[in-house]
């Protein structure tokens, strides 16, 4: 199965500077709304999260993600572009490990659907998170 | 048989990612599995058929696939 929305390890600056220049043939595209999500270094405990492992089910993320999309599209008639790429594997703390493009003709909906995206994703991806601590500990979240 | 993907804790719970049981509706696998693993109880899990969640029980078929999913943790 090809994987077009998830990606093993963390999104790198090279991946997310890449994702950046997609769609840029699209003039008519005069807004743009973006979002990373970065793993955070949570204190719990006295012990903080160095990593999370994220696994996925890779085919229902896939076709979740297609969903997203076009819902999406459907609810925000002046949508032009979506790209979500979500990692799968160990990202560390500060890395990031979430990625949604929205492109559209103005601003409002180009920030209102990205916002929409984000919401899905977290409530629709079959994705899990395990966090693992300084202290070698590891719990799922 | 029907096959069944574990997920998430669900498959640290089962300690492996997927195996077979010979069901014949998710009510009966539920009931199969909560006997297998009662540590299963603790966790409030959905069933996707084939790649679809599902909302209800239904009746499966050989060689479906059920993965066992608990709640989503994206992003």
């Amino acid at each position: 199965m090809k994987q077009r929305h998830l990606v093993d390890g963390p999104l790198t600056t090279l991946l997310i500077s890449e994702l950046l220049t997609l769609g840029n043939e699209d003039t008519g595209a005069g807004a743009l709304s973006l979002f990373i999500g970065r793993v955070r270094d949570d204190e719990q405990e006295g012990r903080k999260v160095t990593a999370i492992e994220y696994s996925a089910y890779p085919e229902m993320a896939e076709k979740e993600t297609d969903v997203i999309i076009d819902i999406v599209r459907s609810a925000f008639n002046d949508v032009r572009n979506i790209i979500i790429v979500h990692s799968t594997g160990m990202v560390k703390a500060g890395e990031a490990s979430l990625f949604i493009m929205i492109t559209a003709g103005h601003r409002d909906q180009a920030t209102r659907a990205c916002r929409h995206a984000l919401e899905m994703v977290k409530d629709r991806l079959p994705v899990w998170k395990k966090e693992h601590f300084s202290d070698s500990a590891e719990k799922w979240k | 048989m029907i096959k069944v993907l574990y997920f998430g804790i669900a498959q640290e719970i089962a300690g492996k990612t997927g195996e077979e049981f010979g069901v014949e509706s998710t009510t009966g696998l539920r009931r199969q599995i909560y006997e297998k693993y009662p540590r299963m109880k603790t966790v409030v899990f959905r069933l996707a058929l084939n790649g679809t969640m599902l909302t209800t029980d239904t009746s499966l078929k050989d060689n479906d696939i059920i993965a066992l999913l608990p709640p989503f943790a994206g992003g």
